[in-house]
C-alpha cells in the first residue's frame, strides 16, 4: 500500500499520461472524466514545468465528456462516443489518444473499446485513471500504448539509430534542451536519436520508431516498462542508462551506447575529447571568480531517482562542490530492495566527502533530515555551521533554503520561479547552463 | 441582484454537504445567443438544462473550495483524493508567502497532504490513510485546523469522512474540517465556494466566547459597542488583489467606517469575530451568498450581497448602499462626487486612446458585466459580446441593466473552441478574459489583457483607472500577438471556425 505524502512532487496517473500527449505536436487529448480533470492537470504542468505552457491541445482546450453525477449512475460511453465523433471534427490533431479518469473506471466504462471504435481517424485509448499512481505511471501508460498502437512494426533494424525512452515531458522540466543535447551528442558519434519529445519529432517519425535496433532508457525505473514492451512487440533490445550533466556523465553515457552499438572507439573518443575540450573553454571563464569569493558550496540535493544522482555526481565529481545530503523522494519507505539498488550509485562520487543519501517522500521532513545531519549550534563561541550551502531541488524546496540562508536553484519538478524554453542540463552544453543558473543565484546581488 | 438573494433561504448547515448550486439556485452552462434571449431562457428555466455535444474541460469545485480552505493561516490541508487533485499546488505553493506578505500577515509554509489514494484503497476504502495523514500533519505542524478536502474517488466508493473526524474530534488540537467537494458532484465550479464555507459554517466557526469584566467598565464597553456598531466586513475572493482590498477598504474609511477584510488569509480568531461588525458586504454574489445568508442565522449580522465594485458606476453603486445601511448618504454623496471629478479628469486622456476601439470581455458573470460596463459607458469602446462561465439569476438585473438585448453572450465555462469562433467573428481591437482564456485569444492574434489578477489592482476607484491604463499600454505595441498568430497554430480546424455556435448547444439534455 502506498503511503500519504507530504507535498507531493507528482500529479496522478492522469496528469502523467496528459504531460506526456503534451509533449508531441499535434496530438489532441481527449479525456473521459469529470469536467476539471484535464485543464487542472494540464494547468499544474503549464506553470510547474517551467512555465512550459498548456501546449498544441492542453488547459481548457482538451476535449473532455465531462461527466457528472447522472454518468457516475447510468455510465458515460455513449457521451464518450459522442465526444469523440465531435472532436475530430472540431480539432485538427495528427493522433487522438482517449484518456480516462478515475470516476469512469470505477464505475467500469470500457473507454478503450470505445476508443478503439475510432481506429480509422487515428484515435487510440489508454487507461489512465488517476488512482494507478504518480505521474510516471501515465507516461508508461501512454507509451506502452503508442508503442503497441503507433510504432509501424519493422523487420529491419538500423543498426545506428537507438530510441531515448524514461525522459517525462514536463516532469522533466528541461526536456527539450536535455532530449536535443543528446541528439546533437549522439549525431556526433554518427548514431541518430529517436527522442519522442524532442525537437523535430512527429508521430509521423514516432511511427517510424520500430526501425531502431536500441532502446535506452535514461533513467533507472520509468522507462523500463515501456522498452519491455518495446523489446515484446517489436524485438528491439534495451539498456538502461542515465541522464548524463557534464564530463563525467556524458562520457559514460556516450561510451555505453559505443559499447552497445560497437561504435567506433576512436570516434567515441576524440568526440568526447574535442567536447571536454570545449566545455573546459567555457568554465575557464569563471575560474577567477570561483576562487576570489569562494563559490563552493555544501550541496543538498532533493530530486526523484531521475534527476538525485546524475546531479549530485555532477555538483562533486565536476564542479567540486561538496555533496551533503542528497533526498530521493519517488523510491516508496518499505522498498529496501529499490532504496538499496538505487544508494549504491553513490559509489562512484569521488569528492573526499561522501554524500549521506536519504529517502523521503515527504517534503516537509527535509528541514529534519539537514538538521540531523550536522550537530547543532549550542551557542557556542564558535561553530562550523553548515555553510556556504546550496539547495539543489524543485521549488517547493525554496523555503527549506531560505531557512538554511542557503542559496538555491529549482531543477526538478515542480519549478514555477524560473522560465525554461530550451534550455536543459544534460550532456556538455547543458552543464554549462546549469553552472550558469548555479552561479548566477549567488552574484545577483552585485 | 439583491432581490434575488432575498428570495432564498439559508439553512443547511445540519447536513453534511452543502446542495450543488444546480439544486439550489438553478444554472445555465451552456448557451449562445443575444443577452435579450438568454433573460428570457434563464426565466422561463430553458436555459439551465442546455448542454453541448463537444465540451472541453472546465473547472472543478474541489479546486476553488481548496483554494478558498487552505488560505486561513496556520492550517494544514488534506486532499483525499489519488495525487493528481490539487496537484498544481507544486507551482503555487510560493505564491502563498506573497499573497500574505502583501497583506501585512505572517509569513508561514503552504502545508498540503495528499492521502494519494490508490488501486488498492478504491477497494479498501482510503480512511485509514486519512487517518495516519490527519495524525501527521497534528503532530509535524500542530496547526489551528486540519481542511480535509473529499476527491472524487471517495465520493463515489463512500468513504466515510465524517465519522472518521467524529472520531478525532476533541482528540486532537486541530479543529477538522471537512469540506465535500467532489468535482463530479456539480457541473458548476462554483459550487466549491459553498463546500468550503459549508465546513467553515459547520466545523471552523466558533464566536468568540464573551465574558464579564473582572472590573466593569462601562466607558470600554461602550467604545466597543461603538466601534461594532461602524465596522464593515468585506468579503474578499479568491481572484481579488491586496491592492483591491486596500482600495474598497479606503473607501468604506472614508465614509467613517471601520473595514475589516474576510474571510480568506484570516486567522481562525480574526473568524471567531467576525460577529463584530454591523454589517457584511460581499464584493460578489457567486463567492458568498451562501456563506453570508448562513452568517446571518449564526452572528444575527445583516449583509448586502449587490454589486461588483468594478468601474464607476458600479463602484458608485457599492458603496452607496454601505452608506446607505448606516444613514451616511451625505458622506456617501460626497466621497463619490470628489472621487468621480478626480477619476474622470484622469480617465481622459486614456479616453481618448480606446475610444471606439471593440472589445469583448470573458469571464465570471458579475466580474464581466461589470467590467464591460465600465470599457463601454466610460471608457467609450464599443462591447461586441461578453463571454459568462455561468449565468444564474444573481445577474438578472445587471443583465437587463449594463448590456444591451442585442449584445452577443455566449456562456461557457472555459470552452475556448466556442470562444474563439465567436471572437474570430467579431474580430474585437481588444480582449479582457479569465486566466487560461487569454493565451488562446493570442493565438488568434487578439491583444489582451487579464480580468483579474492576484498581484494587479481592478477594483474601486484606483483599479478602474488602472484597468484603463493597462488597456492603454496594451495597445501600444500588439507585436506578440501578431507574432505568435502568425507562427504558433491553434488545434482548430478551418470548418470549426465556419460552423455556428449554437449547433454545438444540446437543448433538454443534462447529460
Amino acid at each position: 500500500m502506498s503511503d500519504f505524502i507530504e507535498r507531493a512532487k507528482f500529479s496522478c496517473a492522469l496528469g502523467g499520461a496528459l504531460t506526456t500527449v503534451a509533449g508531441i505536436p499535434r496530438v489532441v487529448p481527449i479525456v473521459h472524466a469529470a469536467g476539471g480533470c484535464a485543464s487542472s492537470l494540464s494547468g499544474a504542468y503549464n506553470v510547474a514545468a517551467g512555465y512550459r505552457g498548456v501546449g498544441y491541445c492542453g488547459g481548457n482546450m482538451i476535449p473532455t465528456t465531462n461527466i457528472a453525477e447522472n454518468n457516475i449512475v447510468f455510465g458515460g460511453e455513449d457521451r464518450l462516443a459522442e465526444q469523440i465523433e465531435h472532436t475530430v471534427k472540431a480539432l485538427d490533431g495528427d493522433l487522438y489518444v482517449v484518456l480516462t479518469g478515475c470516476q469512469v473506471e470505477i464505475i467500469g466504462d470500457d473507454a478503450v473499446s470505445i476508443a478503439n471504435r475510432f481506429r480509422e481517424q487515428n484515435v487510440i485509448g489508454v487507461s489512465s485513471p488517476g488512482f494507478l499512481g504518480n505521474t510516471l505511471k501515465g507516461y508508461v501508460a501512454v507509451l506502452n500504448a503508442i508503442i503497441k498502437d503507433v510504432i509501424r512494426k519493422s523487420d529491419t533494424k538500423d543498426a545506428r539509430t537507438v530510441n531515448i525512452l524514461g525522459v517525462v515531458p514536463g516532469h522533466d522540466v528541461q526536456y527539450r534542451g536535455n532530449l536535443d543535447e543528446l541528439k546533437r551528442l549522439l549525431r556526433l558519434v554518427g548514431v541518430k536519436a529517436n527522442t519522442f519529445f524532442g525537437t523535430d519529432e512527429s508521430v509521423e517519425t514516432i511511427r517510424g520508431y520500430g526501425d531502431a535496433a536500441l532502446n535506452v532508457v535514461l533513467s533507472p525505473y520509468v522507462g523500463v516498462e515501456p522498452a519491455k514492451t518495446f523489446e515484446d512487440i517489436h524485438g528491439t533490445p534495451y539498456i538502461v542508462s542515465e541522464i548524463p550533466i557534464g564530463p563525467t556523465g556524458t562520457d559514460i553515457f556516450l561510451r555505453q551506447i559505443g559499447d552497445a552499438l560497437n561504435l567506433d572507439i576512436a570516434l567515441v573518443e576524440s568526440v568526447l575529447r574535442y567536447e571536454r575540450v570545449s566545455y573546459y573553454s567555457f568554465l575557464e571563464r569563471i575560474v577567477d571568480i570561483y576562487s576570489d569569493i569562494d563559490l563552493q558550496r555544501f550541496a543538498i540535493v532533493a530530486a526523484d531517482t531521475y534527476y538525485a544522482h546524475a546531479v549530485t555526481r555532477f555538483l562533486a565529481n565536476d564542479l567540486g562542490w561538496i555533496p551533503h545530503l542528497t533526498a530521493i523522494n519517488d523510491i516508496e519507505a518499505d522498498d529496501a530492495e529499490r532504496q538499496a539498488d538505487y544508494e549504491a550509485k553513490f559509489a562512484d562520487i569521488t569528492s573526499e566527502t561522501k554524500p549521506k543519501i536519504i529517502f523521503e517522500q515527504n517534503a516537509g521532513q527535509l528541514l529534519k533530515h539537514v538538521r540531523d545531519s550536522w550537530e547543532l549550534n549550542a551557542n557556542n563561541k564558535y561553530y562550523d555551521a553548515l555553510n556556504p550551502a546550496f539547495v539543489i531541488g524543485s521549488g517547493i524546496e525554496r523555503s527549506l533554503a531560505e531557512k538554511l540562508g542557503a542559496g538555491f536553484l529549482a531543477v526538478a519538478y515542480p519549478v514555477s520561479n524560473r522560465v525554461v524554453l530550451n534550455k536543459g542540463y544534460a550532456g556538455y552544453k547543458g552543464a554549462l547552463s546549469f553552472v550558469e543558473d548555479l552561479l548566477t543565484g549567488l552574484i545577483a546581488a552585485r | 441582484m439583491s432581490k434575488y438573494s432575498d428570495e432564498l433561504t439559508y439553512n443547511f448547515t445540519k447536513g453534511i454537504a452543502p446542495p450543488v448550486r444546480e439544486t439550489r439556485i438553478g444554472v445555465c452552462s451552456a448557451y449562445c445567443g443575444t443577452c435579450g434571449d438568454l433573460n428570457e431562457d434563464v426565466k422561463s428555466g430553458c436555459a439551465q438544462v442546455q448542454s453541448r455535444k463537444f465540451a472541453q474541460s472546465g473547472g472543478c469545485q474541489l479546486g476553488l473550495a481548496v483554494g478558498i480552505a487552505s488560505s486561513i493561516t496556520n492550517v494544514v490541508t488534506i486532499i483525499h483524493s489519488p495525487l493528481g487533485c490539487c496537484s498544481g499546488f507544486g507551482g503555487q505553493a510560493g505564491m502563498r508567502k506573497t499573497q500574505r506578505e502583501t497583506r501585512g500577515k505572517r509569513n508561514e509554509d503552504f502545508v498540503w497532504l495528499h492521502t494519494n489514494m490508490d488501486q488498492l484503497d478504491v477497494v479498501n476504502g482510503g480512511i485509514d490513510k486519512l487517518r495516519e495523514a490527519i495524525l501527521y500533519a497534528e503532530k509535524e505542524y500542530n496547526p489551528e485546523a486540519i481542511v480535509i478536502a473529499n476527491g472524487c474517488v471517495p465520493g463515489i466508493i463512500g468513504d466515510d469522512i465524517d465519522s472518521l473526524v467524529n472520531e478525532l474530534n476533541g482528540r486532537l488540537s486541530a479543529k477538522l474540517v471537512p469540506v465535500h467537494c467532489e468535482g463530479f458532484k456539480s457541473r458548476y465550479v462554483a459550487s466549491g465556494y459553498d463546500a468550503a464555507y459549508h465546513g467553515f459554517l459547520r466545523s471552523l466557526l466558533e464566536p468568540i466566547k464573551q465574558y464579564d469584566r473582572v472590573f466593569p467598565d462601562e466607558g470600554q464597553d461602550a467604545l466597543e459597542r461603538y466601534k461594532n456598531s461602524r465596522t464593515v466586513n468585506i468579503f474578499n475572493v479568491g481572484s481579488n488583489s491586496p491592492g483591491d482590498e486596500n482600495e474598497l477598504s479606503r473607501l468604506v474609511s472614508a465614509l467613517g467606517l471601520f473595514p475589516k477584510v474576510v474571510p480568506l488569509h484570516n486567522s481562525l480568531d480574526d473568524l471567531a469575530r467576525l460577529g463584530d461588525a454591523a454589517l457584511n458586504v460581499s464584493i460578489c454574489a457567486t463567492h458568498d451568498d451562501y456563506l453570508l445568508g448562513h452568517l446571518k442565522e449564526l452572528f444575527g449580522t445583516p449583509y448586502i450581497i449587490d454589486t461588483l465594485p468594478i468601474g464607476i458606476k458600479n463602484t458608485n453603486r457599492w458603496l452607496w448602499k454601505v452608506a446607505e445601511f448606516f444613514g451616511l448618504e451625505d458622506e456617501a454623496a460626497r466621497v463619490i462626487k470628489l472621487e468621480n471629478d478626480q477619476l474622470l479628469e484622469a480617465l481622459e486622456p486614456l479616453k481618448k486612446e480606446l475610444k471606439g476601439k471593440k472589445i469583448f470581455v470573458g469571464g465570471g458573470e458579475t466580474r464581466i458585466l461589470t467590467t464591460a460596463e465600465f470599457f463601454s459607458s466610460t471608457l467609450g469602446m464599443e462591447l461586441v459580446g461578453v463571454k459568462a462561465h455561468n449565468v444564474d439569476r444573481f445577474v438578472e438585473e445587471i443583465l437587463e441593466d449594463v448590456t444591451g438585448p442585442e449584445l452577443v453572450i455566449e456562456v461557457a465555462a472555459g470552452q475556448p473552441a466556442e470562444e474563439l469562433n465567436i471572437i474570430n467573428k467579431l474580430k474585437p481591437d481588444l480582449y479582457c478574459g479569465h486566466m487560461g482564456a487569454n493565451g488562446w485569444v493570442a493565438r488568434l492574434g487578439v491583444p489582451n489583457l487579464p480580468l483579474f489578477g492576484m498581484g494587479l489592482n481592478f477594483m474601486g476607484y484606483s483599479g478602474a483607472y488602472e484597468l484603463a491604463r493597462k488597456a492603454v499600454k496594451v495597445l501600444k505595441n500588439t507585436n506578440f500577438v501578431k507574432n505568435i498568430s502568425a507562427n504558433v497554430n491553434l488545434p482548430l480546424r478551418k470548418e470549426w471556425f465556419d460552423t455556428d455556435v449554437k449547433d454545438n448547444i444540446k437543448e433538454n439534455d443534462l447529460v
